[in-house]
This record gives structure tokens, C-alpha cells and sequence, in this order.
């Protein structure tokens, strides 16, 4: 509510304005009929010509005036409107950029899409139409009791008489229309949920012949949808004519009453046609107001799920100031780990005690089985989770005490599931730098081994992936990703799993690539397959989340532990990928 | 949806389209009773709004004016029933059009799915989940704004506006005409803001998927702008489209406001030349006080229906463009169906050869989905009736492939499946899968009781002993007494509810209750604990006997109980034979073993 109040007062004048604006444009809407009673009446007493042709003149400055405020607070205030829903939207997205890896993993992408999405239209609604709508109401109807007031107090009391009865309805309705269309969107959820959970299934509806069993469960859900549809439309039904009740009960007591105060002289009959005039805009805000709660309603609901977002705490604290250390430099960095114990959120610890020290420029292979701690090892040095303080060093430095952005300039890291976004292919190799020259994106390419598959592309670099573009292949993904990684040229590089999607001769080329591209660059690959870890300068192999050997690979060969067993099996792979016809 | 890309989204349709309506009316011909009830009513709404405004004139003319009270009392009822008359008919006809698009939806929904059941596989590797759910959901409920604001409605709006003219010419022709001249610029005003709008509207629209495909994809590859220390950049990207979203929409605003000040100004001038000339009219004595009252009623209920002309044509594109996806879903044939139609449960009879033909044969079986990139390369083997074979090999030498082909979930490249010795693509499909059955390696669950989830196998035809026998036999009776309401358990979102082995118990026992001859099975690898491993195990060993059993081997238990392994590379059958023999010749699957067989274990 008070974050709400805040994004609304950024555009204070912009309200002012657009209220004042309405007030004018209602004031001149409220003139018509009275001068529409000024003619009519001239025209009983029998004046033509001059006063009925003045009259009319007056009417068309009202209506000009009229239209021109009208639109003015319309634009002021829905723009104010987009103006909030624009200044929300960034903010999230700018919290978005906050939020640590953990908080992705607690929350789907469509819930946060439906909170940037529909939350923030609701925000928009409240802030923007329904502002229009709540101000104008208030002002018509005020300003038209006034009017008819003015012609005839005892004449306006009866018309009114039945407006409380009438704004009773409507507000039942409204609640009925609220309630029932609430149980037709649960229902078209559970709708959805069917045909997602369905089409996901589908291999095993087919293997177990549930066709015809799926097609009853749905026609249930169908059926219900449609009875919940049709209990909506009928309360719709009884609802949407209502203001042509309620308007025809207001003339019909204008014209009984009205009448008889003409026939008794007390009012004219012009006064008599002006209250039928003013009638009709005592009538939409009778049925607006239920709509306007409502949107309030929905429009504060929405806020505070946004707000739920704003308010997650972010991965790490606005660090001030640098370490000390240069991102960029010709030799790679130290990296240590020192009794490293780290735990998923209440899970059992993915590491134990975890002591690696990988010398600068060395290049180091991290193996073992899968769910062994690898990839944890690799994101705990880039921060993606946060190691405990005093665990994790690079170049000397504790990484809790530098500042992310500093530390994501000296270590790059690829992740396994490599995530290219829409764009070219040229902008995702260039997303680690600002600036970066043709020159380096070309020996990026060729080092990650993607030279080939870019000149076979359509447009080469400029390719644009994904969506609306070309789907690369699993490996292509890979090394596209370790293009980007060499584009930001780090002094530590820690790339997970790079190899998976990759045949075992491209493997060594881009091994042998990368390796004299290294140019002194700290490397760790985290992998399964050993490949790598034979060139490597010093093999670590975890398991268990604890750390099993380490050493040179010949030596680990050589103790027959479990690193030799997976060099065995690693030889007796490759032997298999040669003896292929 | 978000699936939706932003292309899509700025089709423009036409209006009105032949062969599409002619296709929607097959549809609505079920409820035409429904659809004729709500156009007869149209005349007779028309018909007593009509009527308010003479009510009103005769009151003014022949009893306010001479000052007859006694009659403004009967004018005051009868215009008292004409409301209430009016409330009751719009009540009815509102009702009866929203129920007609209902049901029609709900048709359409209906044959969406049953179509969506009898595609192929192949066409689900096509079309992304979330877009066919655009299609049920989204594209189903555009049409039926059709009936609820659209098409059907503009029958309606012309009748009355036909109405109005008549009855406004035989008013008084003169002021009937001063009355039309402002219809050209009221046309004319709403044309021109009516389009720009329109065409905003669907910039709006473009924007909006734009920002929304961007912000998806952010959120999704969050880590990687992290990583990159790419906020700020990022950031500005993300207030680029916004502030573009932000424009566009206030340009549509724009002239959204203009068409209504427009209207607005409109309807005042025409009340402005009917009083100047009515006036003069009513001094000549040439028109009474109550005619001229009634004409600016009248005129008044001449202008909303043009006015909101523009906006019911727009519902009437986004219409048939909903109409022609569906239709076009509707119109795709499953890519293979072969055979006698899936339903039709007509179980054939095996070719008589010499001797007992294989259970399951692959004969020089080329496989691919898609283009060249073969992952099943002339593969063949045979199982005999009643045998084990276990399936060996790494991830992705085609494994799963070759089980799903048994199927026919897809149909081979090259070569013959033949099961029971016939192709399964001279088998019917539904008798195929009644005959082979299938147990993947992720148990899917649905939501939905634990009953349901047993029961709906073989479409729901199974009986209680059946299912507590099955319990029984897949140990799964015990695991099941632990869950507070037994079978009646709720399964959540595909059973996060239930442990992996409870999981792994209930899927065994649906294969038993479904009951193949040959079944084909995944083995799981996610790992349980010791005490639901054993229990597992015995469920599984009895599940396969009795039947020809195709298992895709994890564990080195099962491989040493099948009667044969066969070791796949490559999606060829490199090694076949039992573990022993395999052992003792000494190739690939000696060798792998020989390794993975150490202390640590596979």
C-alpha cells in the first residue's frame, strides 16, 4: 500500500492535473442539459431566432470543452498510469538482476512472469483507468445531484428515492459476478493443469491405452467448466441490463412526478427535460462502483505480490570500493579452497572439508562421479551460491570480501546447461564485454573450436539464434558458450562439463586449442570424462562430496584408486570409439 | 502465452470468412435451437426500446402538457411494464447467447483434445506443449468472444438502428435528416480512430510479446547475465522495451480518448441542430414539444451502436484468426496411423509361419528423428516367447529408441518391427499397445487418487480384486497402508507426494494391472533406500515372469538374471548373449564390466 502510494506520487501532477481536468470536463458536461432547459423553456415562452440560435452555440462550446478536458484527463491520468506500471516493471526487473541462483531454483519462471506480467496490468488498471473512473464517478454524480437540486429539491429526493435499493442490487450482483467468476478461473486452472499434464504424459497415456479414459477425465473437467460458465452468464445476464432499469425507473419517475410538477406548474417543462438529462449520468456510477471495488481489489492483491518480489533479499550486498585485484592481467590467478563444507539450503552438505589449491596459469581437471560436489565446487568460486566466509580464495582474496562484479570480471565460468539467448551470435559472444574487437571474438571462435560451424551458418556471426532464428546443436551450444567465456578473457576460467555434448574428436581439438590459447589463464574443467584430465597439471577427484585423490594423473594412475578405475573405463571407451566401423 | 512469438500475435484476419464460418456454424448446429431462440429475440428487444421514447412523447404531447394527470398515470404504468418487459427479454437473450458460445466451446475444447490423443509422437517432438495448450485454452476462448461481444451481436445493433431511421422518417422527414447529416462525420470519426487505434492496439500487442519473450528469457538465463556482470547492460536493454511498451500504449490510449471525445462532441452537435430546427419547428407549430423530446432520445440510442461498430469488428478478427489455428490443429492427420483405426480393438491373427514366430523381431531397423542423424542403425534381433533379454549400454546409443519403436510410438526409417511376427504397422495400434507395454524410466503419475492413477489403465475397465491383487504382488500394499488415506490418496502435480519408491512400487503395479504379453521396461537409476531397493527388486522379478520381457538394464542384478544381454553401441547390437558366455569371450561387455564390477559397483 505505502510502495504503491510511493509509485503514485512520482506522478502527483500529473493526477492534479487530469482532476482538474475531469472537474472541467464534468462541469461542461453538466452545462448541456441545463441549457438544453434554458432553450426548451425559451421556446414555450415562444422565443425563437436570436435566444433558441444563441442556446445552441452555447451547447457547442460546452461539447467542444467538453471533449477536449475529457480526453486531456483521460491521457493525463491513464498515461500516469502506464507511467506506474512502466516505473514497477523496472524495478523488478532490476530487483531480478539482484536475486541469487537459489531464489530461480524456489520459483518457477511462470509464477514471476505472471508477477511482471498480470500483476503489474492490475497495478496499471488501479493506477491508471480505474483513477479515471473512481475521480469521474464521484464527480458526475455529484455534480448532477447538485444540478438537479438546483431545479428541484423535492423532485430529486423522489428519483433518488430508489437509488440505495438500486446500488444494494448492483453490489450483490457485483459480489455474485466476483464469486462465480472466480470459480470459472479455478476452474479453467484445473483446465489447463489437464491438458499440460496430459500432453506431458502423453508417451505413457499411449503405452498404457488411456486415450479414452483421458478424453472422460477432460470431458468431466470440460463439463464442469461449462457448467460454471453457464451459472456466470446467467447472474451476467441478470446484471448487464440492469442500467437500463435503473435509468427507465429514474424517467419513469421523472415523468410521473416530473409531470405532475409541469402540469402543477411548480417546475418547467424544460427543467422537466434537463432531469431526464442528468438522470442518465446518475445511472453508470450506480453500476460502476462494484467494478471500481473490485479493481482496487485485484490492484492491491497484485501490488503485494510484486511486492513480495521487491522484497527478496538480494545475492550480495552493494560491496563499495574494489580488493585490489586486476581483472584483467596477463597471468591467471591462484585459486584456493580451504576447508570448504558447504549445504544446499537444508539439505546434506554437497562438500566436505574441501582443500584444493590450484596454483596460477595451472590448468586442473576436477572428476569423479555424478553428484560427487563438481559443479558445486565450480559455482561456489564464481559465487553463484555463497561459500561460508574464509573457505573460498582467488588470487588471494577471500571472494565474500569482493565485490561480485570484480570477481565475475576475473573468474569466468561456464556452466553446464549452456544458455544462449535470442539474439545473434555475434551479441552473445560479445555479452562478457562492452566493447570487444572483431579480432578477439575470431579468436575466441576458433579456440572454443565454433570457427567451422560459424562459416557454415547463414549469416555467420550475425546469425540470430533461438526463437526467431536457428537452433544450434547441443555441442555448437556448448562451445558457443565457451567462445563467450573466452571473448571476457579472465585470468581464472571454470568451465562445467564442457565436453558433454561434443564427440570425442572435437573434444581434443578444442583441448589442444584451448590449450595454447590459454596463455597463462588459471583453468579448471569439471568433467566425467578423463580426456582432459590427462593433459591436465593436477587432478582432483571428488566423490561423495569429499575430496578422494588428488595429484598428477600419472601418478593417480599409478595408486590404482578410484581415479584409475575411471581412467580403465574412460580407455576402454575410447578403444570401443576406434574399433567403430 | 509466452510461447506465442511476437509474429504470431500481429496476424490480422479477415472479418468475415466463408469457409471459416461455414465451419463454425457446423459447430454451433448442435445448439441452433439456442442460437435461433437468441436472434428471434433481437427484434422484439429492438422492438420495445423502440417503443420507450414514443411512450415518452405521447406522455409530454397528450397528458403532461394539457395537463391530464389521471392519464400520465396510465402512460407511467405502461412505460413501467416496457422497462421491466425490456429487463426480462435483454436477460434471456444475454443468457441465451452466452450459453450458446459456451457449449460451443466446450465442443471444441472437447474435440480438440480427442484429437490431440490420437497424434503421433512425432507431432508432439513439433509442436511445444505450451503452444497446443495456446490453441485449447486461448485461441477457444477468442472465439467465443465472438458470441459474447462480437459477430452475432451487430444482427442486433442493425435491427435497432434500422429501427431508428424508420421510425425518426416518419417522424418528421426534415428533422430526420438534419439528424443524419452529422452520421458521415460520426462514421467518418470513428472509422478513422477505430483503425488508428486498432493498429496501435496491435503495436501495443507486439510490444508487449516482445518485452514479455525478453523478460522470460532473462529470468531463465539469469545466471548467465550474472555471471557476465552484465546487469547494467542488460538493464538498459529491458528499459529500452519497456519505455517502447510504455509509448506505444499511450499512442493507443490517444486514440482510444480521441474516438470517445469524438463521439461525444458529435452527439451534442446533433443535439444542438435538432434543437435549432426542431425549435423553430415546434414556434411554427410544425412539430410538438413531445416529438422533439423523443427525437433526442432517439437520436441517442442511434449513436452507441456505430460508435462501438469498429470495436466488434476487431473481436471478429482476432476471431477467425483463433478459428483457422484450431481448424488448422483439427485438419492434421497424425502422421502415421496405418493399420485399422486405434479403437477399433479387432486383435489380428498372427500369419501362420512354421513354428512359433519371435515375440519381438527387429529386422535391419534404421531409425532417425530427424533428417540422417541415425540412432538406430541397422539393428536386428530377436526375442523369443517368454524369454528375458536385457538391454546394455551407455546413454544415447538408442536404448530407449528401440523400446519405443516396439511400440510403434514412432514409425522405423528403414526395416521392419515386427511383433508377434506381423510389422507393427500392419498391427491395430490399440491391440499393439494392449499387447506391448511399456514402463518408463520416470514414473508419470497423474493427478488425480492413487486408485485413479491404476484404474484408468486399459481406459478404466479394471475391478477392484485386480487392483489389490496388483498391490499385492508389487509389494506395494505395505508402502501404501504408510499414506494417510490409502488408495484415496491425493496424487499432487505428478506425485511429489509419494516417496521415489512408492512411486516406483504403484508403476509396477499399473503394469500389472494393464497386463502385457511383452513389456518393455526402463529401468529406474534414481536410487532408494536399501529396504525399498529389495522390495523393488522382488515386485519387478514377478511382474516378468510369465511374459517376453525387454528390459533397458541399470543394475547388475538384473543383467545376470536375464536369459540374454544384448550390448547396443551406437544403436546397432554389438555383443547378445547370456552373462557368462559374455564374460568369458572376453569383448566390450567384459571388458566394461570387468571394470565397473569393482568395489565401488555400477
Amino acid at each position: 500500500m505505502r510502495r504503491l502510494g510511493g509509485y503514485l506520487f512520482r506522478y502527483r501532477w500529473r493526477y492534479a492535473a487530469g482532476v482538474a481536468c475531469l472537474a472541467a470536463a464534468t462541469a461542461l458536461a453538466l452545462g448541456i442539459p441545463w441549457t438544453v432547459k434554458q432553450a426548451v423553456d425559451g421556446l414555450s415562452r415562444g422565443q425563437g431566432g436570436r435566444v433558441l440560435a444563441q442556446h445552441v452555440g452555447v451547447i457547442l462550446l460546452l461539447a467542444a470543452g467538453h471533449g477536449m478536458f475529457r480526453l486531456a484527463s483521460r491521457l493525463a491520468m491513464v498515461g500516469a498510469g502506464q507511467g506506474t506500471e512502466h516505473d514497477v516493471r523496472r524495478d523488478l526487473y532490476l530487483h531480478f538482476e539482484q536475486l541469487p541462483p537459489a531464489f530461480y531454483h524456489r520459483h518457477r519462471t511462470g509464477d514471476l512472469m505472471s508477477r511482471a506480467t498480470s500483476d503489474v496490468a492490475a497495478v496499471r488498471m488501479l493506477a491508471g483507468f480505474g483513477s479515471v473512473m473512481l475521480v469521474g464517478t464521484v464527480l458526475t454524480f455529484g455534480g448532477s445531484l447538485v444540478a438537479m437540486w438546483l431545479i428541484d429539491p423535492q423532485l430529486t429526493l423522489a428519483t433518488i428515492a430508489p437509488f440505495p435499493l438500486l446500488i444494494f442490487l448492483a453490489k450483490r450482483f457485483n459480489h455474485a459476478v466476483d464469486r462465480q467468476s472466480t470459480a470459472v478461473q479455478e476452474q479453467q486452472g484445473v483446465l489447463a493443469a489437464k491438458v499440460q499434464e496430459n500432453l506431458a504424459g502423453m508417451a505413457v497415456v499411449r503405452a498404457y491405452t488411456m486415450e479414452r479414459a483421458e478424453i472422460a477425465r477432460f470431458g468431466q473437467i470440460n463439463r464442469e467448466f461449462l457448467v460454471r460458465s453457464a451459472r456466470l452468464a446467467r447472474t451476467q445476464a441478470g446484471f448487464t441490463p440492469l442500467i437500463g432499469l435503473i435509468t427507465g425507473i429514474g424517467t419513469l419517475i421523472i415523468l410521473w412526478l416530473g409531470g405532475r410538477a409541469v402540469v402543477e406548474e411548480r417546475i418547467t417543462l424544460g427543467a422537466l427535460v434537463a432531469f431526464n438529462g442528468y438522470l442518465a449520468h446518475l445511472a453508470w456510477p450506480t453500476i460502476a462502483l462494484g467494478w471500481m471495488l473490485a479493481s482496487l481489489r485485484r490492484g492491491l492483491a497484485a501490488m503485494a505480490r510484486i511486492a513480495e518480489v521487491l522484497e527478496a533479499p538480494p545475492l550480495a550486498p552493494a560491496e563499495a570500493g574494489s580488493c585490489g585485484v586486476p581483472p584483467a592481467a596477463p597471468a591467471g590467478a591462484a585459486v584456493e579452497v580451504r576447508g570448504l563444507t558447504f549445504a544446499h539450503e537444508a539439505r546434506e552438505p554437497a562438500l566436505r572439508d574441501v582443500d584444493v589449491l590450484i596454483p596460477a596459469g595451472s590448468l586442473v581437471a576436477v572428476v569423479g562421479p555424478t553428484g560427487g560436489g563438481k559443479s558445486t565446487l565450480g559455482a561456489l568460486i564464481v559465487r553463484l551460491f555463497e561459500p561460508p566466509r574464509g573457505s573460498v580464495f582467488v588470487d588471494g582474496v577471500d571472494v565474500r570480501a569482493m565485490p561480485l562484479r570484480e570477481l565475475r570480471h576475473l573468474v569466468a565460468y561456464v556452466p553446464q546447461e549452456p544458455f544462449l539467448f535470442s539474439r545473434s551470435l555475434r551479441d552473445n559472444l560479445g555479452l562478457a564485454a562492452d566493447a570487444v574487437g572483431d579480432g578477439e571474438v575470431a579468436r575466441a571462435v576458433a579456440a572454443a573450436g565454433l570457427d567451422r560451424d560459424v562459416a557454415d551458418l547463414p549469416q555467420g556471426l550475425g546469425t540470430v539464434l533461438g526463437e526467431r532464428g536457428i537452433t544450434l546443436s547441443g555441442g555448437q551450444r556448448s562451445r558457443a558458450a565457451l567462445a563467450r567465456a573466452l571473448v571476457a578473457d579472465p585470468r581464472v576460467l571454470v568451465l562445467d562439463d564442457p565436453f558433454a555434448a561434443v564427440d570425442p574428436d572435437t573434444e581434443c581439438e578444442i583441448l589442444t586449442r584451448l590449450q595454447a590459447a590459454r596463455a597463462g589463464r588459471t583453468t579448471v574443467i569439471i568433467t566425467h570424462r578423463l580426456r582432459a584430465a590427462a593433459r591436465a597439471d593436477w587432478v582432483v577427484t571428488l566423490a561423495g562430496g569429499r575430496v578422494v585423490e588428488q595429484g598428477r594423473h600419472a601418478d593417480l594412475v599409478g595408486r590404482g584408486g578410484l581415479y584409475a578405475r575411471l581412467w580403465r573405463l574412460q580407455q576402454i571407451e575410447d578403444e570401443l570409439e576406434r574399433s567403430e566401423p | 502465452m509466452s510461447d506465442r512469438s511476437p509474429d504470431e500475435d500481429l496476424l490480422v484476419g479477415r472479418a468475415y470468412d466463408a469457409r471459416l464460418m461455414r465451419r463454425l456454424w457446423a459447430l454451433v448446429r448442435p445448439h441452433r435451437r439456442l442460437a435461433y431462440l437468441s436472434l428471434a429475440l433481437y427484434p422484439l428487444v429492438a422492438g420495445v426500446e423502440l417503443l420507450q421514447p414514443w411512450l415518452l412523447k405521447v406522455a409530454i404531447d397528450d397528458y403532461i402538457l394539457p395537463g391530464d394527470w389521471a392519464g400520465l398515470g396510465h402512460m407511467a404504468l405502461a412505460f413501467l411494464a416496457s422497462l421491466l418487459v425490456l429487463y426480462g427479454l435483454r436477460a434471456v437473450q444475454t443468457y441465451v447467447m452466452h450459453l450458446t458460445g459456451q457449449r460451443v466451446m466446450h465442443d471444441l475444447r472437447q474435440s480438440l483434445f480427442t484429437h490431440l490423443q490420437g497424434m503421433d509422437a512425432a507431432f508432439f517432438d513439433r509442436h511445444p506443449v505450451g503452444r497446443l495448450m495456446t490453441r485449447v485454452l486461448n485461441d477457444v476462448e477468442a472465439v467465443n468472444e465472438m458470441f459474447v461481444s462480437g459477430a452475432v451481436v451487430v444482427v442486433g445493433d442493425v435491427i435497432l438502428l434500422l429501427g431508428v431511421v424508420v421510425i425518426l422518417l416518419v417522424m418528421d422527414w426534415r428533422l430526420a435528416l438534419v439528424t443524419f447529416a452529422v452520421v458521415p462525420a460520426l462514421a467518418g470519426a470513428a472509422g478513422y480512430f477505430r483503425v488508428r487505434a486498432r493498429e496501435s492496439y496491435r503495436r501495443v500487442r507486439a510490444h508487449l510479446a516482445r518485452l514479455n519473450t525478453s523478460l522470460q528469457e532473462s529470468l531463465q538465463g539469469m545466471v548467465v547475465i550474472q555471471l557476465f556482470a552484465r546487469e547494467e547492460a542488460e538493464a538498459r536493454r529491458f528499459a529500452g522495451l519497456n519505455h517502447d511498451l510504455r509509448a506505444a500504449q499511450f499512442r493507443s490510449t490517444f486514440f482510444d480518448a480521441s474516438l470517445y471525445a469524438a463521439v461525444e462532441v458529435i452527439g451534442s452537435v446533433a443535439l444542438a441542430l435538432l434543437l435549432w430546427h426542431g425549435g423553430g419547428q415546434v414556434l411554427a407549430g410544425a412539430l410538438t414539444f413531445g416529438a422533439l423530446v423523443a427525437f433526442i432520445e432517439y437520436t441517442g440510442r442511434f449513436f452507441l451502436p456505430i460508435r462501438d461498430l469498429g470495436a466488434k469488428y476487431t473481436v471478429m478478427q482476432a476471431a477467425m484468426v483463433s478459428a483457422e489455428r484450431i481448424f488448422g490443429l483439427l485438419d492434421t492427420a497424425p502422421a502415421s496411423r496405418g493399420g485399422a483405426a486405434p479403437d477399433r480393438a479387432s486383435r489380428p491373427v498372427p500369419a501362420a509361419r512354421a513354428g512359433e514366430p519371435p515375440a519381438v523381431e527387429f529386422d535391419r531397423v534404421w531409425f532417425a528423428y530427424e533428417g540422417d542423424r541415425w540412432i538406430v542403425r541397422d539393428c536386428s534381433f530377436r526375442v523369443a516367447p517368454g524369454e528375458h533379454v536385457a538391454l546394455v549400454g551407455g546413454t544415447g546409443e538408442g536404448k530407449s529408441t528401440i523400446a519405443r519403436l516396439m511400440l510403434r510410438l514412432y514409425d522405423v526409417g528403414r526395416g521392419h518391427v515386427r511383433v508377434d511376427g506381423m510389422d507393427v504397422r500392419e498391427w491395430d495400434l490399440g491391440a499393439l499397445r494392449r499387447h506391448v507395454g511399456l514402463v518408463p524410466q520416470e514414473v508419470f503419475l497423474f493427478t488425480g487418487t492413487v486408485e485413479d492413477n491404476l484404474r484408468l489403465v486399459r481406459d478404466g475397465a479394471v475391478t477392484h480384486e485386480e487392483i489389490a491383487r496388483a498391490l499385492a504382488t508389487a509389494n506395494a500394499d505395505r508402502l501404501l497402508e504408510a499414506l494417510p488415506r490409502g488408495l484415496a490418496e491425493e496424487v499432487r502435480e505428478r506425485g511429489v507426494n509419494l516417496s521415489q519408491g512408492q512411486r516406483q512400487l504403484l508403476a509396477i503395479a499399473r503394469a500389472l494391472i494393464y497386463n502385457p504379453r511383452v513389456l518393455a521396461l526402463d529401468e529406474a537409476t534414481s536410487s532408494v533406500d536399501a529396504e525399498a531397493e529389495a522390495l523393488i527388486q522382488a515386485a519387478l522379478a514377478r511382474l516378468l515372469a510369465g511374459r517376453t520381457s525387454l528390459v533397458i538394464a541399470h543394475r547388475l542384478s538384473t543383467v545376470q538374471r536375464a536369459d540374454r544381454i544384448l550390448v547396443v553401441r551406437h544403436g546397432r547390437i554389438r555383443e547378445s548373449g547370456r552373462h557368462a558366455e559374455l564374460l568369458a569371450a572376453g569383448g566390450v561387455y567384459a571388458r566394461l564390466c570387468a571394470v565397473q564390477c569393482g568395489p565401488l559397483g555400477p
